[in-house]
């Protein structure tokens, strides 16, 4: 998604590295993304799926 | 010994050889205070560099290099920035890139290597359409 938009900026984070950040985001399963500290997405989704749930357009076609 | 085997590198080697633009892995770590994985990310990053030309890796002091580390909007280590061509695609690793994450990392640099986005037509036009900044977070675990 980054690679297609100079407005996104996509971080992976290995959790159990970065405990502060896991515990921050409430990370209790993988993979969970957060999209601008707002979206929380847990587990993983088809690529349509998951795209309009991280840029919240759940009326999109 | 490396990491990867030998079985590991032929196949690497054929996925990166679509590679047609120089990639650049700038990788921060910490010596000083820093996790062992940044010892461990170095080494995956040398042997994928050392699986095509057109793969360099650069290495940052996470705590000396703070202009970089500004430019990059770098704020944890280990961090790999992945650049097409020295422009920063804005997909970044944090942590060891081993176990799913390696899969991912590999997948990034064919992406910054090529210039082509393997998704659907119309998952690309509402990913386009994203006009405010837009930080996504992925976290996963090596297993």
């Amino acid at each position: 998604m980054a690679a297609a938009n100079t407005n996104i900026t996509a971080d992976a984070i290995e959790a159990t590295e970065f405990m502060d950040l896991s515990r921050k985001y409430r990370v209790t399963g993988v993979p969970k993304t957060i999209v601008n500290e707002t979206v929380e997405i847990l587990g993983g989704l088809p690529e349509q799926d998951f795209v309009r749930a991280a840029l919240e357009m759940p009326d999109a076609p | 010994m490396g990491l990867l085997s030998p079985q590991d590198e032929a196949t690497l080697k054929q996925h990166l050889s679509v590679i047609t633009i120089p990639v650049q892995l700038v990788l921060f770590t910490q010596s000083i205070g820093g996790s062992e994985s940044g010892t461990v990310t170095k080494q995956i990053l040398g042997e994928l560099a050392g699986l095509n030309d057109k793969i360099t890796l650069v290495e940052k002091n996470f705590v000396l290099d703070t202009e970089d580390k500004s430019k990059y909007r770098v704020d944890k280590a280990p961090a790999i920035v992945i650049l097409s061509d020295d422009v920063d695609t804005r997909m970044r690793l944090y942590g060891a890139p081993t176990g799913y994450e390696f899969v991912g990392l590999v997948e990034a640099i064919i992406v910054a290597g090529t210039g082509k986005i393997d998704l659907d037509p119309q998952t690309l036009k509402w990913i386009q359409a994203v006009d405010k900044p837009t930080h996504i977070q992925v976290f996963s675990t090596p297993t």
